[in-house]
């Protein structure tokens, strides 16, 4: 199959990548960059674990091909804070119990901040946060507690709670 | 407990895994990858059961960038399996099930071996199938006429489609159900779940130039997964070498070989590495789902609701192979005797062949499948008599010192306080009739499996401590648990104490992240390393500071005596010097209670180690026109026995909780002549986000024995009680029970309609 050039910016980074164009946007992160933190899981776009954000909105990587993020923006988990400067969102994960396998936090971290980013400032109730998760599936939490995690973050990030 | 103040155990610390996983840094066996790794792909049937009349691999293995194609002919004749050698990696020449593995194609890239799978050429010619369990109790149709050749564990008892039949029996049940004041009798269904972890099974193998294999893999036992790929393989196990890099849940899909073996025989025949990873599709139609099963009870009571006699039975479809089906039926027998006092049981299960896919010992292996037919029957008999369902259960509940169902002696029995204290905490005695709303009550208990466990720890030269164990940490934080114990009993903090990756090569041997046991069991190792460490740590400050070893703590990361003391530090350092460094190697190992074995038969977990005590209580209501359960507060109060770090544990009762509501009331693995007919995340339907309440969970601590700081067994239970719970309350607010998992809107709305007709 003919390859072609993609430029695309990934955590702030120009990439110059030869790619197949039946190729997806996750299959370009983790096999061509090797960035394993975007998870892999259904592929259909029913899970959610690979979400990642195009242009600051989260999107699943699965379905998106690669060739449609020609000259954007991607955010990925290791574009979100490192262990030294974790984002309010990373933080008050761990803080709130929020994280046990851990496979579907890096995807359920970018849709809270999708979401967060859309309403600024302002605190979200427990059921739009929930609506805004429900796309991508945990195993191990019930949910409570990577509600309480959005919660916590969402004060933080609206400057109502100093960042520790 | 609190009376020795703990500084790191019972603390909310946070997890020592959580910086790498929210960062995305934490490596799963998904993530690994290897230069030069080509990709492997599972050939399957798609016929449920028939013979394989031609199978021709030749333009698959022509097509460029196919590296091998592999059949069973191109590798050892072997039968694996846990309790019965049934199991062979490729279809003979018969498949059995529709997935059924017939090739293996290892290819330059995933999309080669796609098409390289469709290029293989198979005629079958179909056989008479059997797809129901009480129909393959006495079919014709036997999935293994050659049953009677296999090996197996010698306390099985098999016959034809039957894998494995176990029986609990005491007193005399016909007199008893004569002499009761009524008897009932009930049968109750439940389907197949999918154990829904996120991370599919996926495997990396590589060959060294010395004919060692070793294999990276998700699995929660790495020297089960050991040994059977050295079986698979036709090797000594010391020769296959199984590393853990992370596992993104597991919940009992993981425990046995699913797709390291591919990667390893496709490995082998390129002298590659080989990496498979499982679809979607092949975790829905091949993997190892919690099984189906049709329990039926009969129950006789007094005129107050005393049980008196119970006559129990499991049906439970294993599918093609036994799988854990013959010790998951088994275990079902102790839960269908429930909590309580029954003078008279007859407990029978039946783990059975049918040409469907394997099924698997999901999280509580039998535990809510039984739970779900023995709490629905209490509150039917509570109705019937009316009696209030928290009383019928106080009326028969276990205290301490009763005997369980196999003569064992309960001990720190905490089931009244449990029911009690979720009762007050839903309101139970605020139970004003609304129409469509309803509360409901169940209670159960559950085992700690023992199972050894072997751990090592180094004291370094800075003073931290390194805990190399072959535990695998699944997601509950339980590594974090044992860590806290560690750091607790040699005086450092948590974060004082590093882990070591999972590495059967390197490692202690540990019975594996299964059965509620890896906070148990590798805390008791951790206390037993210690006390070792303090010996030898007692013994070099002795010395240094002339005092009596008798009169030495630890205390504050220093060996104290009286006014001397000296830095745990300068002891690893002394000790380098001198003796080759602080190391202990500390075991745990959990036997049974003391039972009668009259009361068994055939039954390969006789009697539970640290039995749990729970009760689950939910409010609720149901939509009288779609049926729809909307669950308003859900209560769980768990005997813990001791909260090693409570946050997680809360997150094991939440998780738990949710796979139950979706057991309850929305997953099902739905076949159809048998074919999977949701192989996909959208037609099988997981709680998300919108489908669970906030759970509200009470820590009970009623401590153990044998569990570190009284500690009991916590990741399974959880999942036992809810689907009982809510159809107790569905009950309750429609004034039907639903006898059949799931519990569907549209089986719901289906019996709310033919009520109002």
């Amino acid at each position: 199959m003919s390859r072609r050039i993609l430029n695309v910016v990934i955590n702030g980074e120009r990439h110059e990548l030869l790619i197949e164009p039946h190729w997806t946007l996750l299959q370009v992160l983790r096999g061509q960059i090797g960035m394993m933190g975007t998870k892999e899981n259904c592929l259909e776009a029913e899970c959610g674990v690979c979400t990642v954000l195009l242009e600051g909105k989260a999107v699943n990587s699965c379905i998106l091909l690669a060739g449609q993020v020609e000259g954007r923006a991607i955010t990925t988990i290791e574009g979100l804070g490192d262990p030294e400067h974790l984002h309010p969102l990373q933080a008050a994960f761990i803080e709130h119990g929020a994280v046990q396998c851990g496979y579907c936090i890096p995807g359920m971290i970018l849709s809270a901040k999708s979401f967060l980013d859309e309403n600024p400032g302002r605190q979200p109730t427990r059921q739009e946060i929930r609506e805004a998760l429900a796309g991508t599936l945990c195993r191990c939490t019930g949910y409570g507690k990577i509600v309480d995690a959005v919660a916590a973050a969402a004060q933080r990030m609206a400057g109502k709670e100093p960042t520790p | 407990m609190s009376a020795r103040n703990f500084r790191v155990a019972g603390q909310r610390l946070p997890r020592m895994d959580g910086i790498g996983k929210v960062t995305g840094k934490h490596v799963y066996a998904a993530d690994f990858t290897l230069a030069g790794m080509l990709f492997g792909k599972i050939l399957r049937s798609t016929r449920a059961h028939a013979l394989i009349r031609r199978l021709d691999t030749s333009r698959a293995a022509a097509m460029p960038g196919v590296r091998a194609v592999i059949t069973a002919a191109d590798i050892p004749a072997v039968r694996f399996g846990q309790a019965v050698r049934d199991t062979t990696v490729f279809a003979l020449d018969r498949v059995l099930f529709m997935g059924h593995p017939i090739a293996a194609v290892a290819a330059v890239s995933l999309e080669i071996a796609v098409q390289a799978l469709a290029a293989i050429d198979v005629d079958y010619e179909d056989l008479p199938a059997v797809f129901d369990m009480e129909a393959a109790l006495k079919s014709a149709v036997l999935v293994h006429p050659e049953w009677a050749t296999y090996k197996a564990l010698p306390i099985i008892a098999r016959s034809g489609n039957i894998s494995g039949r176990a029986r609990i029996k005491a007193g005399d049940v016909e007199a008893a159900f004569a002499g009761a004041h009524r008897v009932y009798e009930h049968r109750f269904t439940t389907a197949l779940q999918h154990p829904g972890y996120t991370e599919p099974r996926a495997a990396v193998a590589d060959w060294d130039a010395n004919g060692n294999v070793t294999v990276w893999t998700g699995t929660q036992l790495p020297f089960d997964t050991q040994n059977t790929l050295a079986e698979i393989l036709d090797l000594p196990s010391s020769r296959v070498r199984v590393i853990v890099p992370g596992i993104g849940g597991g919940f009992g899909g993981k425990l046995r070989i699913g797709v390291e073996h591919f990667a390893a025989l496709l490995a082998r025949k390129t002298a590659r590495p080989v990496r498979v990873i499982t679809t979607s599709e092949e975790e829905l139609t091949h993997s190892y789902p919690r099984q189906a099963t049709v329990v039926t009870l009969k129950t006789g009571v007094d005129r107050d609701g005393h049980l008196l006699a119970r006559q129990g039975r499991i049906v439970l479809d294993c599918g093609a192979y036994a799988g854990s089906g013959p010790a998951t039926a088994a275990i079902a027998l102790q839960v269908l005797a429930g909590p309580y006092k029954t003078a008279a049981l007859a407990l029978e299960s039946f783990a059975v062949y049918t040409n469907k896919g394997t099924s698997g010992s999901f999280r509580g292996p039998a535990g809510p499948m039984a739970n779900f037919a023995v709490e629905s029957q209490m509150d039917m008999i509570a109705a019937d008599l009316g009696l209030d369902p928290l009383e019928i259960r106080l009326r028969n509940i276990v205290h301490e010192g009763d005997r369980g169902p196999s003569g064992e002696v309960l001990r720190a029995v905490s089931i009244e306080e449990c029911l009690r204290r979720a009762a007050a905490a839903i309101g139970w005695d605020d139970r004003k009739p609304a129409p469509g709303r309803g509360k409901g009550i169940a209670c159960g208990w559950w085992m700690t499996t023992g199972g050894s466990s072997g751990v090592y720890v180094k004291i370094n030269p800075d003073g931290s401590a390194t805990l190399v164990s072959g535990a695998v940490e699944i997601g509950t934080g339980a590594i974090t648990g044992a860590s806290q114990i560690l750091a607790e009993e040699l005086s450092l903090d948590l974060a004082d104490i590093s882990v070591t990756g999972v590495d059967t090569q390197a490692a202690p041997y540990d019975y594996g992240a299964q059965g509620s046991r890896t906070a148990f069991s590798v805390g008791n190792a951790c206390l037993a390393a210690a006390a070792d460490l303090r010996r030898q740590m007692f013994a070099i400050a002795a010395a240094q500071l002339d005092a009596p070893v008798e009169a030495m703590v630890l205390r504050d990361k220093h060996v104290v005596a009286g006014d001397k003391s000296i830095s745990i530090a300068e002891v690893a350092r002394i000790s380098r010097l001198s003796g080759g460094g602080l190391i202990a190697h500390g075991t745990a190992i959990s036997p049974s209670p003391a039972y009668d074995p009259g009361r068994l038969e055939n039954h390969p977990l006789p009697a539970w180690n640290t039995p749990s005590f729970h009760a689950h209580a939910v409010d609720l209501s149901v939509d009288p026109d779609t049926g729809t359960v909307d669950i308003h507060r859900y209560v769980v109060a768990q005997d813990v026995g001791f909260a090693i770090n409570p946050t997680y544990i809360e997150g094991q009762i939440e998780g738990g909780v949710a796979q139950g509501i979706g057991q309850a009331l929305s997953e099902e693995i739905v076949y159809q002549d048998g074919k999977v007919m949701n192989a996909n995340l959208t037609d099988y339907k997981m709680p998300t986000a919108l489908d669970v309440p906030d759970i509200e969970s009470i820590l009970v601590e009623c401590a153990s024995v044998a569990g570190p700081y009284g500690a009991k067994g916590v990741g399974e239970p959880p999942c036992i009680e809810p689907p009982a719970a809510i159809a107790n309350a569905i009950a309750a607010a429609t004034g039907f029970w639903l006898p059949s998992l799931p519990m569907t809107a549209e089986k719901i709305a289906r019996e709310l309609r033919a009520r109002r007709k």
